[in-house]
């Protein structure tokens, strides 16, 4: 009686082995099979995209140009120099402005921004450390620059940000609308035509939170605006963008700017811009720019 | 050109070519200065603030016998160090005359134009 228990329970564990094993073995190929499944799926999938990229225009990157150093934008931060009245006013200064071909609505929001100026309470939404300019601002900035070539993206940084535009040349499309949302910086994809690359932003956030603008004397534009950018470099010193404009709720036409950047001398450095580290101008509650004593409190005669 | 009370040294300028003087591009309006205006000061530095997004220098400037803190604000290190600017540049007890844009409103604070070290003569910034 007992043999015959041992018996059965020898072949009851046998069983129960064996089974495990099989299963294992089944689960295994299973994962195989799967894992094998998946990486077929992604082979097909990196081929799609290298095809896809493939066909695309971007060039190799023997063919890239040089647009290594550090470069500074020209001039002053007026964004539409050859319409700001008066000639050379400053961004920010009070009665300066410029003459884009606004509609009628971002006419009388202009308007409104230059009267704000004009009572020292127009704030600059990147005095909120943190914020980015936005496009097309990050292409109308003081301090420095950096283009840095790939043949699979171009990005454009900037060292008073935070900025960094991503231009993507991969031969990608922007994202379909119902998969893009506003941000600062916008969605930028590209191609090189010879040495100049041409690319189209969308999606930059614009004036839709009030919290971009386009210079300091009030400039703003929609988030539906596009543009069209060709960046190049023109001599060994010179980087130049020329960009042009649409917007269908800011302006009634094309809108056309060029701003150029100087090279700066080999080995010049960029820095890090953390503008949070110390800012002693926060906006008061009216708009007004404070100013903060080295105790962090306002120094202002008058405080709201 | 008329002095102001201050008992060491308070000129404030007319307007005129020398008040050219906006420094580089700020990270906010430049709505609290008066451009029109140019202030020197003689004065002991008490500290220079190294730092983003503005170099803040605080000097110490007798006025009427009273000693009175002003605060000057300057561009970013980034943008200063590319223009003859050290970290220390100014040490506290230096003794230095001073150029600011002033507030508007009177507070002892401004854009610093430029300055001149009294022990050496040697200048930074905008002195003409």
């Amino acid at each position: 009686m007992m043999r015959r228990t041992a018996i059965v329970l020898f072949v009851a564990a046998a069983v129960f082995v064996g089974t495990r094993l099989i299963a294992a073995q089944a689960g295994s190929a299973l994962i195989a099979a799967q894992a094998q499944s998946t990486l077929i799926a992604a082979q097909a999938q990196s081929a799609a995209v290298a095809a896809q990229a493939q066909s695309a225009t971007h060039a190799p990157a023997s063919a890239l140009p040089d647009w290594s150093g550090i470069w500074a934008m020209q001039g002053p931060t007026v964004f539409d120099r050859a319409s700001v009245q008066p000639q050379n006013g400053r961004a920010g200064d009070p009665g300066v402005r410029e003459f884009p071909p606004y509609t009628d609505e971002f006419e009388a929001a202009y308007k409104k921004n230059i009267e704000l100026i004009k009572q020292g309470l127009f704030p600059d939404p990147i005095t909120n450390c943190g914020t980015p300019h936005g496009f097309p601002r990050v292409m109308n900035l003081p301090d420095v620059y950096e283009f840095a070539v790939t043949p699979q993206a171009t990005y454009i940084l900037t060292e008073n940000g935070p900025n960094i535009v991503r231009v993507y040349t991969d031969g990608r499309k922007h994202p379909a609308a119902e998969d893009r949302w506003g941000t600062y910086s916008g969605a930028s994809v590209g191609h090189w035509e010879g040495d100049t690359l041409v690319f189209e932003t969308v999606s930059a956030k614009g004036n839709s939170d009030h919290d971009v603008i386009v210079d300091r004397t009030g400039l703003m534009l929609s988030g539906d605006a596009h543009f069209v950018t060709r960046l190049r470099k023109v001599n060994d010193m010179t980087m130049e963008a020329q960009m042009v404009i649409e917007d269908p709720k800011a302006l009634k036409g094309p809108w056309k700017i060029t701003k150029q950047y100087r090279k700066l001398p080999a080995g010049t450095w960029a820095w890090d811009y953390g503008c949070a580290e110390n800012n002693r101008n926060p906006i008061s509650s009216s708009g007004k720019t404070l100013t903060l004593g080295p105790d962090g409190k306002p120094i202002d005669k008058k405080v709201d | 050109m008329r002095a102001m009370k201050f008992s060491v040294l308070a000129l404030v300028f007319a307007a005129g070519a020398l008040l050219v003087t906006r420094p580089a591009a700020a990270h906010h309006s430049a709505a609290m200065f008066d451009d029109a205006k140019v202030v020197e000061l003689k004065g002991t530095i008490k500290e220079m603030q190294w730092k983003n997004p503005h170099v803040w220098i605080q000097v110490v400037v007798d006025q009427d016998g009273k000693p009175t803190e002003w605060s000057l604000e300057a561009g970013s290190p980034n943008s200063l160090s590319r223009n003859g600017w050290r970290s220390n540049t100014f040490k506290a007890g230096d003794e230095v005359a001073v150029r600011l844009n002033p507030m508007k409103d009177g507070t002892p604070a401004g854009q610093f134009i430029g300055a001149k070290f009294q022990t050496d003569g040697k200048t930074i910034g905008r002195w003409q």
